[in-house]
């Protein structure tokens, strides 16, 4: 063991205690840093644009247009917890926000009939990324984007390329996204999931194998975790809830663009890597996700009530999912170390 | 005779020392021309040592080398030797053209690889040593290990080196391509090359060899040529004193029930393999490094194909096809040799690390952790085997290898196994974790379970085990117990390989 690791606190703890006591501040900072980010663009935000950063209609527009971005970033989550890549998911909403409203436009069925439809076929496409992934060994990131592709010719095919107007459609269905007494009803939606959600991966068995798979696939199948049956259930539930985000998306734009979902992916992907790095340093986690979303979704409006262009998002989410990557592999690379340096005596 | 050709090599007087510790103390060794050359040893014993000195990787503080008369410095210069180590250095996804051409160098023309040149050049040097040549387009990956052992020979000869020193090329060939190999050196010592034999097996060398060194804890203790010795006498001059071997008439001690029961096993290189495991007793499966009785290990725990046999657990089949999980639920545990890949899980904490399968130790996949209950029982084992820090929410990447080691000892205890297979328990552990290990693996036998220690820590063997059995080319050539586990025992045997001494059922 030696001693300049120690001094650098991300090592492992000497007999004497000081190593450990460094090594849980900085945990804290970690455990901690998003949310203090969180609330240090609210106040930052709030000082200069008062008026309107901090309105009502401002955060509740905000937490309307995310709820998709962060019922995507919940999806993106599981897989990633596996270490799986779903690449899918973008266009995955895509299908579901053009077949939520063409299935009502053109072929004139009722909304919970096509919601139903669309749920049973997002099973189906979570169930062949996991097939390709656990069965046919293909790396998720190749097998997720052929068939993330695949599924945008399919809403290509259906559409036309072109965009459906949400014509007449019924009040219960553009009433799914509306702001219901003061409270944004995808916001609810989103709670529900990542409730669901947090209890799995903190509270049952099935969610510690998948964190464990994620660590160390091989300790994972020496323990008798049944990885592949994890993985497989992980990109089938990722599907899911895309599909989800793509009716939710249907009934807030009432509209069904092919060429809108595949613009989530990144956003999603961003704040769920950044999620990483906070509430769980070093795993995909539920609340570091949703902090993630809003820090990213907030700090955005704010700089664009500061008079920045629209362009700059693009800035934002491409630079955030670069800096979150690098804090994790800066942090895994600690981690080698400190294993290393212990090991190796 | 006036003018003697000088000899192919000659060492004198090499020394080097790492800190404190004298590696090599004035060795000697001399090669004549057109000789195989063994040098044996244990481990410890300098051989590596001297092979890297002579490979150029370490500079010796004292001594010299020549080569055909002329001194040369390894470290400094390229010399005319060639080595084919373990491992070989094969690349599995390139053919075997490539792989030659990697040494040999890619044949050009106009600057550009001649691919009907790189393939001509591997068919000549097999040719030239008399081999037949394989397809040489074939991938390295799909050779059987005696195919790519003689690849790794013809290989290293394709640099047209006087010299060839080989490390252990038979540890992990069964024994007809082993035979297929000393063919191959036989012949190269009749085209007039000089070869250094390194090997554990001593049987081998009689028969292949023309002389024999060997060395003992860094020093030179004697060469000889082989018509002189006896396998009884390398060992001797190995462990520096007489061979302690006690024959044992009676039985070792009598334990109540046969609770692992293997018959005819055979799974990759091993077997058939028949023994049997009582409740409360701890046998160690020994062999040398890279002999790979690992496997049956993990054959038993389903890690791995059993090509054929039977394993019974407390008289009930444990059937081929049995998943891990299966086997876990029926009382099979393993500890992977491998800490760093294959137990420790990166980045989780000591509860998550003592518990990663929780459905496997309490409740099933969609019944809540009960988190409480779980602190508790993760406190008791850090309290119990002194796990420092003592915080279930360290890292397991902050423990030093030792309290590492005894976390996955406690995960295994969780299962509540009733056979426990651990691979190398305290490879790479502290003494004290070491001593800990140890009793915890006495109380897990004392408390009826069964326990087969995987092993090439012959005094880690000696030390702990009730009984061993000697792994030598895949097949048991040795029971030892009682007052004839010794360390010296245990040595000579897998060394020498013998025929079974005692069968076992």
């Amino acid at each position: 063991m030696s001693n300049s690791v120690l001094g650098k606190g991300a090592s492992p703890p000497a007999p004497a205690s000081s190593g450990l006591k460094s090594q849980r501040l900085s945990n804290w900072i970690a455990v901690y840093g998003l949310l203090i980010v969180f609330l240090l663009v609210m106040i930052v935000f709030g000082v200069l644009r008062p008026s309107s950063f901090l309105s009502v209609t401002n955060i509740n527009s905000i937490l309307v247009s995310q709820s998709v971005t962060a019922m995507l970033a919940l999806a993106e989550m599981i897989p990633l917890a596996t270490k799986q890549f779903d690449l899918s998911v973008g266009y995955h909403l895509g299908m579901a926000q053009v077949l939520i409203i063409g299935l009502q436009v053109q072929q004139g069925f009722g909304w919970p009939e096509t919601a139903a439809l669309i749920l049973v076929l997002s099973l189906a496409a979570g169930f062949v990324n996991g097939a390709l992934v656990t069965w046919f060994k293909i790396d998720s990131f190749i097998a997720t984007m052929g068939t993330g592709t695949m599924l945008y010719g399919f809403s290509n095919w259906y559409s036309n390329g072109e965009q459906i107007v949400g014509m007449s459609l019924p009040r219960s269905f553009t009433g799914l996204s509306m702001i219901y007494h003061g409270l944004p009803l995808p916001a609810l939606y989103v709670s529900l999931i990542a409730i669901i959600l947090w209890c799995v991966t903190e509270r049952l068995p099935i969610g510690r194998n998948l964190y464990v798979i994620g660590a160390n696939v091989r300790a994972a199948e020496l323990t008798g975790i049944n990885v592949s049956g994890h993985v497989m259930g992980a990109f089938i539930a990722s599907g899911f809830i895309s599909g989800l985000a793509g009716i939710v998306l249907g009934s807030l734009l009432q509209t069904g663009t092919p060429s809108v979902g595949p613009e989530y992916l990144l956003p999603a992907f961003a704040a769920t890597l950044l999620g990483a790095t906070s509430i769980r340093p070093g795993r995909v986690n539920v609340i570091g996700t949703l902090i993630s979303v809003l820090v990213l979704a907030f700090s955005f409006s704010g700089v664009q009530q500061l008079g920045a262009p629209f362009y700059i998002q693009y800035f934002f989410n491409g630079g955030i999912l670069i800096v979150a990557v690098g804090l994790s592999v800066y942090a895994a690379r600690r981690r080698q170390r400190a294993a290393t340096s212990v090991n190796s005596r | 005779m006036a003018v003697e050709s000088p000899p192919a090599i000659s060492i004198r007087g090499i020394t080097k020392r790492f800190l404190s510790t004298l590696a090599l103390d004035h060795v000697d060794l001399t090669i004549g021309r057109g000789e195989i050359h063994a040098l044996v040893g244990e481990n410890g014993a300098g051989k590596s040592t001297l092979i890297k000195t002579l490979a150029g990787l370490y500079q010796p503080d004292e001594g010299e080398i020549r080569i055909d008369g002329k001194p040369v410095q390894p470290w400094a210069e390229a010399v005319p030797v060639s080595f084919v180590h373990q491992d070989l250095g094969l690349v599995d996804d390139l053919s075997i053209g490539e792989n030659v051409a990697l040494v040999a160098g890619f044949p050009r023309t106009y600057g550009l690889i001649s691919w009907k040149r790189v393939w001509t050049q591997t068919q000549d040097i097999y040719l030239a040593m008399g081999v037949d040549a394989p397809d040489p387009r074939a991938l390295v990956g799909t050779l059987t290990a005696a195919s790519k052992a003689v690849l790794g020979i013809v290989r290293a000869l394709s640099q047209e080196t006087s010299i060839v020193v080989l490390d252990e090329p038979t540890a992990s060939l069964p024994g007809p391509d082993a035979q297929h190999l000393f063919d191959i050196l036989k012949r190269l010592r009749a085209s007039g090359k000089s070869i250094l034999y390194v090997s554990h097996r001593l049987n081998e060398l009689f028969g292949l060899v023309d002389k024999v060194t060997v060395f003992r804890d860094g020093r030179h203790v004697r060469s000889s040529s082989i018509e002189t010795l006896t396998p009884d006498a390398i060992v001797r001059d190995m462990l520096g004193h007489d061979l302690e071997l006690h024959h044992h008439s009676g039985a070792g001690v009598q334990h109540e029930a046969t609770l692992l029961d293997v018959s005819d096993l055979c799974t990759g290189s091993q077997g058939p393999l028949s023994f049997s495991v009582a409740a409360g007793e701890i046998v160690g499966l020994v062999g040398l490094r890279g002999a790979g009785h690992e496997m049956i290990g993990r054959a038993i725990f389903g890690a791995q194909r059993q090509s054929s046999g039977f394993v019974r657990l407390g008289g009930e089949e444990i059937a081929p096809e049995l998943s891990i999980a299966d086997r876990i639920a029926k009382g099979i545990a393993l500890l992977s040799g491998d800490r760093l890949q294959e137990s420790a899980i990166g980045g989780m904490t000591l509860r998550e690390n003592l518990f990663p399968n929780v459905a496997r130790t309490a409740g099933a996949l969609l019944h809540p952790i009960r988190l409480d209950r779980e602190t508790n029982r993760v406190m008791g084992v850090l309290d119990r085997f002194d796990v420092r820090p003592r915080h279930e929410s360290a890292l397991i990447d902050w423990l030093s290898g030792g309290n590492q080691q005894k976390v996955f000892v406690g995960r295994w205890l969780a299962t509540g196994a009733r056979l426990y297979i651990m691979e190398e328990p305290t490879a790479g552990v502290d003494i004290g974790a070491k001593g800990m290990i140890h009793r915890i693996l006495r109380d897990i036998a004392t408390a009826g379970s069964a326990v087969l220690v995987v092993s090439s820590d012959f005094e880690e063997v000696a030390s702990l085990c009730d009984r061993a059995l000697v792994i030598t080319r895949g097949a048991i050539t040795a029971e030892l117990f009682g007052a004839s586990l010794t360390l010296d025992g245990l040595i000579t045997r897998s060394a020498l390989g013998a025929e079974p001494e005692r069968l076992v059922q």
